[in-house]
Formats: C-alpha cells, structure tokens, sequence
C-alpha cells in the first residue's frame, strides 16, 4: 500500500470519490513528507500549512455535502515561485522581489483554485526561470532527491524535486528553453511544455515571452494529461493564448489502445550525434526498443538547422530578458536600494537585485538588441528560427512523433557547471529547439543510469498534444510506471 | 566582434545595473564565451528568409478597451508592495536636480 503523498492525482481521485480518503488526509501526507525531506532538499522556498489544511477542510466538507467543484478538488499541488497566487509572497527565486505579495491570482492558479485544488507551497527555482539547476536561485539550491551532491535540473528544480521525494501530488512549472522538461528528466518524473499559446502566461513573471509556457511536473502521463486540461485554454489576459479545440484528457485514458500500430517515431540525426553520454544513449535507446516494440515505426529524419537552437535560442531570449526585467527599477515594487539620485537608485537596484546570471542574460540582451548589433544578432537568429520551424514542420510530414534524450547527461554536480555559463546552457541542447518552434513536448522517466533517472524526449505537432501523450503513456503502461516513484 | 572593457561598461549603464571593475571584467570574460558560441548563426544563409512571425496565435483577437478594477484587497496589496509610500501614495527619488534659489 502506497503512502497518501505517493498517490498518483489519478489515484487520489478516485480514494477522494469514493469517500476511502480525505483531501486533509492527503494534505497531510504531503506537508509530513515535506517536513520530514525539505530540510535536506529545499524544494520549497516557503509552505502555506495553514491555508493548505484550511483549504483541504473545505474540500473535504464541499465533497461531503455533494458538491465537488472540479477534477482537482482536494488535490494538493505545489507550485513555482514564478506564478501569482492572490496575498501570497512570490519572488521568481529572486532577492529583487523578495517580498513581493500577489496582486491577482495568475490564470492557472484562477483556473486550479475554480476545480478546488489545495496549494501546498511555492517552489524554489533558478531566479527569473535562468539555470538549468537552481543553483541560481537567490535563496540557496535545491538538491537532487537521490543525491544531495547534486543538482536537480533546473529551472522547475523545486517543482520536479517536490513531485519526485513525494511532496506534492504534481506541480507547475514554466519552461522557456527546457525548465520543465529537463529537471523532469534529472529527478525521474513526467514533465510536459505544451503548444505555445495552449496554457495562458497571465500571472506567470515574464522571462522571454514569445518562447514562455506554464505546463505540469506528475508522476506519470495520465497526471500530466489531466493537470494540463485543467490549465489550458485561451484567455483575454493573454492575446497569445489560442481559440483551438480544447485537450481533453480522457480521450488518451479511454483510446483502448495500447499499441503504436501506425504511429511513425522519427529520430532526428542531429539529435543522435554525439553529445551525449554513453549511459543516456543506451538507455534512451532502449526506450526507443520499447516504442518499436509496440508497433511503432521508427525512422531516421533530417532536422536541418537543429543544432542552431541553441544558438538561435542565446539570442532572441536574451533580448526579451533585457526588455522583460526593464520594469523591475526599485520603483512601484520590489527591491529599492536607495542612493543620492534617482540614477543612483536604479544602479544599486538592480545591481543588488540581481544575481549574476540575469545580469549577464540583461547585459547579453542589450548588446544585441543595440546599434549596430542588432541586424547581427536579433534578425539574423530571427531568419534561422524561421528555418528550424520550417524544418520542424518538413519532418512532421513524415513521421508523428521526434525522439531524443532530454538531456545529455544525468543529474550531475553542485558547482561542477556554475563557472561555465556557456556548459550550463548545453543542458537544454535538446530541449531548446520546441520553444524556438513552438511545439509541445514531454520528458519521461526511461530508467537510471548509474543511479539516476534518464529522461526521452518526444516532440509533437503543434496543438496535437493528445498524440504525442498517447506515444508517450502507451510507453509508460508497457514498462510500468514503478520506476518514477522509487 | 570582439568586446572591450568600455563596450561593457557602457552595456551596464544602460540596462542600469551598477558593477565593480571586478564584475565587469568577469561580465566581459563570460559575455565574450557566449557570443563567441551565438556567432556561429552568422555563417547560417538567410539569404531570402524571412524573420520568423510571431506564432501563429498571437494577435489573433483583441479585447474589449475596458478597465477591469481591482478589489480593495488587490489595492491595498498594490499599496502594500511599495517599496517607499505617504499614505496611499508611492514615493520615488526626485527626478530633477534640487531647483536653484
């Protein structure tokens, strides 16, 4: 029998329903488990015991009189310290805001507070959404479930740890070039970007807005699926948000089918090369074993321009950074360090405001969006994400899903990467090219290497997340969903 | 397009973010290994390309041109989050020199 905070929202769900469980219990289970782990972990920058019991008693008492408000009512989740929850402290991980308070509840929160959820707490992550480890948080690192000699992944770090040491039932994150995906991979559960324009970013602080997405961190696809229908949809607050069909999450429980008959499953060469370890290739190999294995097709694709992502990526995003973190002057809220004048004032600021790796992607930023640069730069990496898009929409005429690691190696160690910014951004080497693209992706536990969790990554069609969920849960029934939880 | 101490000084005062020498001669160290990787889109061919749209949904559809009010509890927080504040106004540094008398 599993423990409560082990549960599955899946399986909590049903315990809620049937009246065998209470949403307190579960709250319970999850705050016991977070007071017992966080010490040692420091995955949340800060617990709300109270509102969470609180809330978890009015769920119970909702549900008792007949009136459930939603799929995730009673549900305990945790959620990233970039999204806005109405009267509660929200810092994006960083000192310039250290004690900001949520004017409104961002969308997402809206949408989960209307379906009942209980929120347990904010998660620790690298300021501003800008690591691939948290280690660039404001507020110390979170450590790596397994190992606490070792990163998590990052930005979602917090998120991914909460959901993987069983302190959440699942929780948000946001990923820009991979924060979602990549701390999924590194701590051995599911983590899911979808289309650009499915989730609305309304309350969730700005890092480069034309490649940000708020998706869930689960303990397995059926959890995704679920928490990702909750979150999604357009909304007036957010122009980018899309008028499509909506996802609907039963239609990948109640498909019936298991198989992969038909399905085409590309592996992009430039994907396949050589920069990853030989532990990953082998596991994610496997993976891809399993895949064929239940009937799909695999296939080698060209996906020219691939390795240009990332460069793509250290350009444009850098310059909306520059334009995004303009507002945060010491003025109307957060951080003012005073001094004789107001140009004074804004230096001190945001030099104390903040850490080094935003200073360096501001700085980064403002060059290549200055005079003189910004033909060079900005419409130069502009001209070659047109040519990565149309490379990703050549390949999906072929195939349904691309297959890579999500990462290129496993969780490595505090401070092995922290002097080298150019080493901590080849983390989202794959990862990157779905943002550059827009398109939905999914990281998923596919075994340990040497210890730790090996993530594959499957990249999707824009706005068909329910075929890339459905590639990735037939995988996740045929191996067994065991090893995302021990 | 090598970077020079000045060029990163000047980069700072710009994006307003005041550093010691010591920080800008790490900035300049850092900066230049970054743009030396990103320069690698400069022998890309584009020629003839477009600069990508935005995605496709973006600017699809616009609402209503209206204020939406926040609650008391929303205002007070705004309030609250001042870094200086008179009553319910928010303080800032003066803007000009002190006026001459």
């Amino acid at each position: 029998m599993k423990h409560l905070n082990e549960l599955t929202i899946t399986e909590a769900r049903e315990l809620l329903d049937s009246g065998d469980v209470s949403s307190v219990a579960l709250t319970e289970a999850c705050l016991g488990q977070i007071q017992s782990l966080d010490g040692a972990l420091h995955a949340f920058l800060e617990v709300w015991l109270d509102e969470a019991l609180e809330e978890a008693k009015r769920s119970d008492e909702r549900r008792a009189r007949g009136l459930r408000q939603g799929e995730f009512d009673g549900i305990p989740i945790a959620v990233k310290d970039n999204m806005l929850v109405q009267g509660r402290r929200c810092s994006a991980g960083s000192k310039i805001l250290e004690n900001y308070v949520g004017v409104n509840d961002a969308t997402v929160i809206a949408k989960l507070k209307a379906q009942g959820a209980v929120f347990l707490g904010r998660t620790n992550m690298d300021e501003f959404a800008m690591g691939s480890s948290t280690e660039n948080s404001a507020y110390g690192p979170t450590k790596h479930p397994r190992d606490p000699e070792r990163v998590p992944g990052g930005s979602s770090g917090g998120s991914a740890v909460a959901v993987a040491a069983n302190m959440c039932l699942a929780a948000l994150g946001s990923d820009t070039g991979g924060s979602i995906r990549q701390p999924a991979s590194l701590c051995g559960v599911v983590g899911f970007k979808p289309t650009y324009g499915r989730v609305s970013r309304s309350g969730l602080i700005a890092m480069a807005s034309s490649l940000d997405q708020i998706g869930p961190l689960t303990k397995c696809v059926d959890d995704t699926a679920r928490l990702f229908e909750a979150i999604q949809g357009k909304d007036p607050l957010d122009q980018t948000t899309a008028d499509v069909e909506p996802f609907r999450s039963q239609d990948i429980r109640l498909s019936g089918r298991q198989d992969l008959k038909g399905v085409r499953v590309g592996l992009p060469r430039q994907a396949w090369g050589e920069g990853m370890t030989d532990d990953v290739r082998t596991r994610v190999t496997a993976a891809v074993g399993v895949l064929k294995s239940l009937g799909a097709e695999i296939v080698d694709v060209d996906l020219p321009y691939a390795d240009e992502a990332l460069a793509v990526y250290y350009v444009l995003m850098p310059c909306e950074v520059s334009a995004n973190l303009a507002r945060f002057d010491g003025m109307r809220y957060g951080l003012r360090d005073s001094g004789g004048t107001l140009l004074e004032t804004y230096l001190r600021s945001r030099a104390s405001g903040f850490g080094r790796e935003v200073r360096r992607r501001v700085l980064l930023g403002t060059y290549a969006l200055s005079h003189g640069y910004y033909d060079a730069y900005y419409r130069q990496a502009k001209r070659v994400q047109t040519l990565i898009q149309n490379a990703y929409a050549a390949a999906f005429e072929h195939v349904d899903t691309l297959v890579s690691p999500t990462s290129p190696s496993t969780a490595f160690r505090i401070g092995e990467k922290a002097d080298d910014p150019l080493a901590m951004y080849l983390e989202d080497i794959f990862t990157v090219g779905v943002n550059v693209s827009g398109l939905p992706a999914v990281s998923v536990p596919v075994g340990d290497a040497a210890g730790f969790p090996v993530g594959m990554h499957l990249t999707g069609r824009a706005f068909d997340e329910a075929t890339l969920l459905r590639v990735a849960r037939a995988y996740e029934v045929a191996v067994g969903i065991k090893q995302v939880n021990k | 397009m090598p970077l020079t101490r000045e060029d990163v000084s000047a980069l700072a005062h710009l994006a307003r973010i005041g550093l010691s020498d010591e920080e800008l001669a790490r900035a300049e160290k850092e900066l230049e290994g970054v743009l030396g990787y990103v320069d690698r889109l400069q022998k890309v061919n584009t020629t003839g390309v477009e600069e990508a749209a935005p995605p496709a949904v973006a600017a699809a559809s616009f609402r209503e041109d209206a204020v939406i009010a926040c609650d008391e509890v929303g205002r007070q927080t705004i309030l609250s989050n001042f870094p200086a504040r008179q009553d319910d106004l928010l303080k800032v540094p003066a803007i000009f020199e002190a006026p001459k008398r």
